[in-house]
């Protein structure tokens, strides 16, 4: 039984740390949501050079067969910095799906930072099941045709390609160049900076990737996946939202002492500390189980971490912003950064009712 | 990272399944699975069964008789202890005393004492809380004063547990009324139950139980070789006291035990037609605990790892005792709720050996709300939780 992340895991956390340090502060950060840029391919390619993209994917497809801590690990700090770039959309669920379609010719572009690929399962009205299929392809020849709506698409407002899932006889995946014929992309930045987009397919042409209809394992695996890499992305955010708070309270005086000395906020702090115990314990056991065979064993723990994370990291915006009083609520402090993050990573692939649902039925 | 045990750790855990499947009395069993109320004897035949297979005092250091287990092998023997129904040995004597008396007392009082602790032929009770002292536990006002080679005890202590079966009782007394810091005029002694002067009376809890007393003490002579530890150091002790109750502080033994009978009760019992445990809305309250355990339990773990390294944890314990107790209690509660009205009849004693009427409702429904009310003191004793947050802030916090 071991808790710690390896030697490897640490270095690689401090190179991650000392670049993001140089090159995305806090007010990068704000400049770059200012002017509604998503990605930055300045940092995206100093990120590849990193090898963090490289770093899950399969040694034969140039990568560093990563396992899913090593994932957890790249996401505590992407979320600690509130870094926008398509990370998780691309490298974790995207490269996965071309990996488990056998599409591993294509994970190469991915682990250089070449290429971008986004992957969109859910649909308006259908809210968290990713099997939910609204969208419909029709073999044509060789190629399909693609016609539907994907909803909130991480990722896709500056995806090379994209990996949309559609009825054709049961769950089939199919590639589509987001600049393709009939696709149009409604691109928008999400609460904390993040890029998303509404995939509407207008008989777009697509690529049938795995066999047709028996896709929706692979889609569940990569959900979990992406999850997983979520809970880990709040928990950088939590960390730096504990740290202000905590900060602030020894700091902050109000008539006459420190407003920590105040036992009702001294207790709710150490609340949030219990749940932050709570909610890294739960993430570091959903990035041990991520990628386990038995799909039982993985949709229970990552259930679990994402309705518990969900429903903590919900308490911890609430209760930082309160504790702090009126500077919570600005713009140009740091701690309403990490309340969007955490809001926007709670509801992506699974809220926490959907999450709760599948653990109590799995 | 590795969540998984070791192979000698699968190990220890089958020979301790090998042992409790063959020493665990039948009478003893059916007592605990069916939450009643274990008597004298039982309690003491247990604690021999252990003794005879050194196992009733495992977290002692080797020389007295301990068994060397890391703290993740106690904690292995814990959860299985509550899987198979068995008792735990009541921790005034074997975690609270014994390590006081291996620390800091005189080497007659270790021969003279351990043995019994060991064995379970001696039962020990606690006289730290007064009615006066609670959190507050220095204020404490039980005086001994020095007169030759004795000790004049006068005062009552209270929530003394079990304290109907000792035959000793460890108290705090003030012996230096005048110290210039409470803390530091308080001495740590130990006094038969049967001497003149000592008084018991029951307690009965808001669930029917007789389970505390208090114990007054009317110019109560004690040896002095009973002192522990130096005069007016025993507020040193009685901190080391309470850091020794660490390891299980979680309950995650029993709390996964008592998730798994409340899922056989909403699995028995209906709603609509159809099994308690298929309605949405009781499956996600389900849902939700198990998850909250399922965390602590791995919180409990890195703890315990840090322990077994020497790494200082910091306020963790405390941490696991805040949210350990609200778990157990948030599952007692369900349990309560899942029973509906079979938990409205007054059945205190459903369970006890010596209990012989006929049962309305399960055995589980009985017990339900007894177990319910007796389980708020989950989050007073040892510390309410609200000293515990105290605790922490006071570390991380500085206030």
């Amino acid at each position: 039984m071991n808790f710690d992340f390896s030697e490897e895991q640490k270095m690689l956390v401090q190179s991650l740390e000392r670049t993001l340090a140089k090159t995305y502060d806090f007010e990068t950060y704000r400049a770059q949501l200012a002017d509604k840029a998503t990605h930055a391919p300045e940092l995206w390619n100093s990120l590849a050079e990193l090898g963090i993209m490289a770093m899950p994917l399969p040694e034969s497809a140039g990568g560093f067969d990563g396992n899913h801590v090593d994932v957890m690990v790249v996401c505590t700090e992407l979320g600690r910095r509130l870094v926008p770039e398509p990370y998780v959309s691309n490298v974790v669920l995207a490269a996965y799906i071309l990996e488990a379609t056998g599409c591993t010719d294509k994970l190469e572009a991915i682990a250089v930072g070449e290429t971008k690929y986004a992957a969109g399962f859910y649909e308006p009205g259908e809210r968290h099941n990713p099997l939910a299929l609204g969208t419909t392809a029709t073999q044509d020849g060789d190629a399909y045709t693609l016609t539907g709506h994907k909803a909130v698409v991480l990722g896709a407002d500056t995806a090379d390609h994209l990996i949309i899932s559609a009825d054709a006889g049961g769950a089939s995946l199919f590639l589509v160049p987001a600049d393709a014929e009939g696709v149009t992309l409604r691109k928008y930045p999400l609460l904390d900076g993040r890029g998303a987009a509404d995939v509407v397919l207008d008989g777009a042409k697509g690529t049938l990737i795995g066999s047709a209809g028996n896709a929706a394992d692979i889609i569940e695996a990569a959900v979990d996946r992406a999850a997983a890499a979520l809970c880990a992305d709040t928990i950088g955010a939590v960390e730096e939202a504990r740290d202000l708070t905590q900060e602030y309270l020894k700091t902050r005086t109000q008539f006459g002492r420190p407003i920590g000395s105040f036992q009702v906020l001294a207790h709710r702090m150490v609340d949030l500390l219990v749940e932050y115990e709570q909610m890294k314990s739960i993430a570091m056991e959903a990035a041990v189980e991520a990628r386990n065979q038995d799909a039982a064993t993985r949709m229970r723990a990552v259930s679990a971490a994402k309705a518990k994370i969900g429903a903590a990291s919900r308490l911890y915006g609430q209760e930082t912003i309160q504790m702090h009083g009126g500077i919570g609520m600005t713009d140009e402090y740091a701690l309403g950064a990490y309340v969007k993050r955490m809001l926007v990573n709670e509801t992506l692939f699974g809220d926490t009712d959907y999450h709760l649902t599948r653990f109590a039925n799995t | 990272m590795d969540f998984n045990l070791t192979p000698s750790q699968t190990a220890f855990r089958d020979t301790v399944r090998a042992f409790l499947a063959e020493k665990l009395p039948k009478d003893i069993q059916t007592v605990v699975r069916g939450q009643g109320h274990l008597n004298k004897e039982q309690f003491q035949r247990w604690h021999g069964i252990l003794a005879a297979k050194g196992w009733s005092t495992p977290l002692w250091p080797l020389e007295y008789g301990g068994t060397g287990w890391s703290p993740i092998e106690y904690a292995i023997f814990d959860e299985e202890c509550y899987a198979h129904g068995a008792p735990r040995v009541l921790p005034f004597s074997v975690s609270m005393l014994g390590p006081v008396l291996i620390n800091f007392g005189s080497e007659e009082q270790k021969a003279k004492f351990l043995p019994g602790i060991q064995d379970g032929s001696d039962w020990w009770c606690q006289g730290f809380s007064e009615p006066g002292a609670g959190s507050d536990l220095a204020s404490l006002k039980t005086t001994a004063v020095r007169d030759g080679d004795e000790y004049v005890i006068n005062g009552q202590k209270t929530w003394t547990t079990l304290g109907q079966h000792a035959d000793w009782i460890f108290c705090l007394v003030r012996t230096d009324p005048k110290a210039p810091k409470p803390q530091m005029g308080i001495s740590f002694i130990l006094v038969r139950m049967d001497a003149p002067g000592v008084e018991i009376r029951p307690i009965i809890t808001l669930d029917g139980g007789h389970e505390v007393n208090e114990v007054w003490f009317t110019d109560v002579r004690v040896p002095a070789d009973y002192l522990v530890g130096e005069e007016n150091k025993g507020w040193n002790y009685a901190k080391f006291l309470l850091q020794n109750e660490r390891i299980g502080i979680a309950g995650i033994g029993v709390s996964k035990n008592e998730l798994n009978a409340l899922k056989r009760l909403a699995a028995s019992e209906k709603k609509n037609g159809q099994p308690l445990i298929e309605d949405s809305n009781f499956k996600a309250k389900i849902a939700e605990v198990e998850i909250e355990l399922r965390a602590l339990d791995i919180t409990n773990k890195r703890m315990l790892v840090a322990t077994e390294r020497g790494t200082d944890p910091g306020p963790v314990s405390s941490m696991l005792k805040i949210r350990g107790s609200e778990i157990a209690q948030r599952i007692y509660e369900l349990k309560m709720e899942a029973s509906g009205l079979y938990a409205l009849p007054y059945q205190p004693n459903a369970g006890d050996a010596s209990w012989n009427d006929e049962l309305i409702g399960s055995l589980m429904n009985a017990k339900s709300s007894p177990v319910y009310l007796n389980t708020r003191k989950i989050s007073i004793f040892g510390g309410s939780n609200e000293i515990q947050r105290s605790i922490i802030s006071k570390m991380v916090l500085g206030f």
